[in-house]
């Protein structure tokens, strides 16, 4: 077999001779024994405590005549051990923060396991906070990832299968899910999909969304979420999900259109409450779609509709107002949306002397300066926050794009424009599905039995069964389930 | 091809809306609208425009005044077309509330200008129409009241007030009073409207200012009707007379004498039956029951005799007035306001329809109509006896 100096010749070239490799041989009874390790991903200290002095240590207890190879691999000092014997394993091994020790004559290579902390440890999580609740969230390591999920359900029957995707980035992704839960069928179907996924590198979730839907939305149809909790209910329902290697953001699948509106926290408070939030945010939904649109349909074509006393009130504070009232809706929710978009690109201290001048200009100024009717700020501000109350991004900027598109049409057609609107966006919702499971589920197709946690929801001893839209093998969650 | 007869059918939705697409702030919001006649045979029309900013400069304070603009001409479109002329923003009337219309008008036949406003598709048909009694309806429109933000709702909100709480006017809107007009032997009724005080000083903001307004509205007579004519002026007393016997009222106040003490009676559930005995026979119940709203003396209220006494001489009162309204009209005026005529052709029809020429002059003034009332003092307000009684 080949030499050490060679084969640590080849990895520094393969590497292109980077700064961050590091290699070192040490004679072990006259046999040359190379280590090699990234600097970089790997921690240093564990390479010296675990790897040479292992090495050092096997050197002193040994017989001169004995089999270096095997003595390393049995006594050295870690959990990790892995042997390699393809040369082409290399380089994911040393990435990934391994070490890797090679013995001069043999045709094995010993992988251990010295990575570096890189990510910033379990925090609360800032994109979903709740009030109560688990605050923990997930990171960026996999391992910490699938650790979050496993401490939660001890079941033997919770399985991670791992594939690799990525050509480049060699980005593991794990599909979790309750064995004897979950659909099957779905799990080998996203399987499938991740198997033939061509491409060079993904670093996020984000990027696997566009290859599990073939379906064109701008509604998200996955869930994507940063709440172990939230991940674990999902997985205790029957769902499926997908965790990225670096990404402290999982995947939650099949999901329906009302999973968005509900929060992990509403597992943990009281049922009568949550039906009242959640009525509230369906509530919140339909005035974030609507009320731009309606306010154009009922100043510029129905104004039938309006009451007398605030149509004459409607009318007075649109008076000097120089453009039309579309065009007045349209350029303040422009001006909302830049404002919402910096303030999320700009650093944390900034943030104030923005919402200064936002709310200078979007409100006293632009009304002062007869540039926009007060009437047309206080709409633009009940949809804004309305709109605020949804934690996913991709749900979010969906309305924002339904919501342009019930504009345009009230601009031209008035109220019946924005009813005609209204039933192409019902029709679009139903004919989405994911991995097979209607979007509106459980609306359409109506599941009773499903309703117990939709919009209502009922104390859990009441609710017996998963939610059965879902082609769940155990339906139910009392009883005959564990 | 499921999907492109979905798409056909969204679009065929969408091209049905209607194209007039306009600004609310270009439009002359009119809130109320008077009809007059001139004496060279004219109609003059009043328009009144609600969304005027206060002043030019200073608009975003929100507050809205009125101004009024009238045109003349032989049709009420001719009339219609001078205002427009004369106002910068195009008019709009979906939010008509109140039309006035004069005595001359009334007299001449309603009829002959209804068709205009009901023929107008922007019109709600749920307005309140009025008669303004003893001057021109146009003055009505420039009434400032001090209550009401603009005059139109100060109109429409002292009919609802007056109707609800008074049960001294009836409040018909615009299309049940055609309705009437055009049913068999049911003769329409009208809230009249006058004004106190002077036109002039009226008008104007300063009106607004004072504690005590020069000029306010008054609404108390009604006018009543044959068929869409005018036939003459009925005070309050027989406005709530006619109202008791239409039973078209939510709450009845009655004051009536005992012993020489004024007494007020209240009741909220006034339930009036009529019943045909035969063509020529008619017979009414009033039920109701209620409370005492006011004594004026010393009475044993807390004695279950003295009650009883009480509502004897309340129903003798209330019988007594209530015919003396039905003779007015079948006597002196010939209207039948009550709907018997309706009722009768609802029971007969083929006789109806043989007398329905002479029903107004010769067939209603002879109908032989009985009146019984059965009221009953149920309790005596927040006091058991009246206040000379607690004394002693």
């Amino acid at each position: 077999m080949a030499k050490v100096k060679l084969i640590i010749e080849n990895v520094k070239k393969l590497y292109g001779q980077s700064s961050d490799l590091q290699t070192r041989i040490i004679e072990v009874h006259g046999k040359n024994v190379g280590v090699l390790f990234m600097e970089s991903s790997s921690s240093s200290d564990n390479v010296s405590d675990f790897v040479v002095k292992s090495i050092d240590y096997v050197a002193k207890n040994t017989n001169k005549l004995s089999d270096v190879y095997q003595h390393l691999k049995n006594n050295i000092f870690n959990s990790q051990l892995t042997t390699i014997t393809d040369f082409k394993d290399f380089p994911y091994y040393l990435s990934s923060g391994f070490t890797i020790v090679i013995v001069d004559g043999s045709s094995e290579a010993i992988a251990l396991e010295t990575r570096a902390t890189l990510d910033r440890g379990v925090t609360e999580s800032t994109s979903e906070p709740i009030l109560r609740g688990p605050k923990d969230s997930f990171t960026e390591s996999n391992a910490k990832n699938l650790g979050l999920i496993r401490k939660r359900i001890k079941d033997h029957n919770l399985w991670f299968d791992e594939v690799k995707v990525g050509a480049r980035t060699q980005s593991k992704v794990n599909i979790a899910y309750i064995k004897d839960i979950a659909d099957q069928n779905c799990v080998t179907a996203i399987k499938e999909v991740l198997k033939k996924i061509d491409i060079d590198g993904i670093l996020d979730g984000g990027n696997l969304r566009e290859y599990l839907l073939k379906k064109k939305s701008v509604f998200p149809q996955i869930l994507s979420t940063e709440r172990p909790d939230l991940a674990c209910q999902s997985l205790l329902n029957g769902k499926i999900v997908i965790l990225v290697e670096n990404s402290p953001f999982v995947l939650i699948l099949p999901n329906v259109f009302i999973d968005f509106i509900h929060t992990s926290e509403d597992q943990y408070q009281k049922p009568f409450n949550i039906s009242f939030t959640r009525i509230l945010k369906v509530i919140a939904l339909i005035i974030t779609l609507f009320t731009p649109a309606i306010y154009i349909a009922i100043t510029t074509f129905d104004q039938t509709v309006v009451p007398d006393e605030l149509l004459i009130s409607l009318a007075v504070q649109r008076e000097g107002v120089p453009f039309p009232t579309f065009f007045e809706v349209i350029l303040l929710m422009a001006i909302f949306e830049i404002l919402r978009e910096s303030d999320v690109r700009s650093p944390a201290n900034m943030g104030a002397s923005m919402s200064i001048v936002g709310a200078l200009i979007l409100g006293q100024a632009a009304v002062d300066a007869g540039i926009v009717s007060p009437i047309a700020v206080i709409v633009i501000a009940i949809t804004s926050i309305c709109s605020l109350i949804f934690t996913d991004v991709d749900f979010m900027n969906g309305i924002r794009t339904w919501r342009f598109i019930f504009i345009v049409s009230a601009t031209f057609f008035g109220l019946i424009g924005i009813i005609a609107t209204g039933l192409m966006l019902v029709l679009k919702l139903a004919s989405l599905d994911s991995f097979g499971v209607p979007f509106l589920a459980p609306f359409s197709p109506l599941i009773n039995s499903s309703q117990k946690d939709a919009v209502i929801r009922y104390p859990l001893p009441r609710v017996f069964k998963r939610p059965m839209y879902l082609q769940n093998q155990d339906k139910t969650k009392q009883g005959g389930g564990r | 091809m499921k999907k492109k007869i979905i798409w056909l059918l969204i679009g065929v939705c969408l091209i049905t809306g209607c194209g007039n697409y306009r600004e609310i702030n270009d439009l002359a919001i009119v809130t109320s609208i008077a009809i007059d006649k001139t004496d060279d045979g004219k109609y003059e029309l009043t328009y009144l425009i609600a969304n005027s900013p206060k002043s030019q400069t200073s608009n975003k304070e929100g507050e809205a005044t009125t101004t009024i603009y009238s045109g003349k001409g032989k049709t009420l479109n001719e009339a219609t077309n001078i205002i427009d002329r004369k106002t910068p923003k195009s008019l709009y009337y979906g939010h008509i509330n109140v039309v006035v219309i004069s005595e001359d008008i009334a007299k001449d036949g309603f009829l002959k200008i209804a068709d205009w406003l009901l023929r107008n598709p922007e019109t709600r048909k749920q307005f309140y129409l009025l008669q303004a009694k003893d001057i021109h309806a146009k003055t009505i429109l420039k009434i400032v009241e001090p209550l009401e933000s603009f005059p139109s709702q100060s109109i429409a909100s002292l009919i609802e007030s007056n109707a609800t709480f008074e049960s001294l006017t009836s409040n018909i809107k615009y299309s049940p009073f055609i309705e009437r007009i055009l049913s068999k032997g049911f003769d329409p009724i009208l809230p009249a409207v006058t004004i106190i005080g002077s036109e002039k000083k009226g008008s104007t903001e300063k009106n607004l200012e004072k504690t005590e307004p020069d000029t306010y509205l008054k609404l108390n007579d009604v006018a009543i009707f044959i068929k869409d004519k005018f036939v003459g002026y009925v005070g309050e007393k027989d406005s709530q007379a006619i109202s008791v016997l239409n039973d078209s009222i939510s709450e009845f106040k009655f004051t009536f004498k005992y012993h020489d003490h004024d007494v007020v009676y209240i009741s909220n559930n006034i339930d009036t039956k009529v019943k045909i005995k035969d063509f020529n026979h008619i017979s009414i119940k009033v039920k109701g029951a209620g409370y005492l709203s006011e004594v004026n003396g010393k009475i044993d209220i807390d004695k279950t005799d003295v009650v009883k006494k009480m509502e004897k001489k309340l129903e003798q009162k209330a019988e007594k007035d209530f015919k003396a309204t039905l003779k007015k009209m079948q006597n002196e005026y010939h209207a039948d306001v009550f709907g018997f005529g309706n009722k009768l052709y609802g029971l007969y029809p083929k006789k109806w329809d043989k007398i329905k020429d002479q029903w107004n002059n010769e067939y209603f003034p002879k109908l032989n109509v009985d009146i019984q009332t059965d009221f009953q003092i149920v309790s005596s307000g927040a006091l058991n006896r009246t206040i000379g009684e607690v004394k002693k």
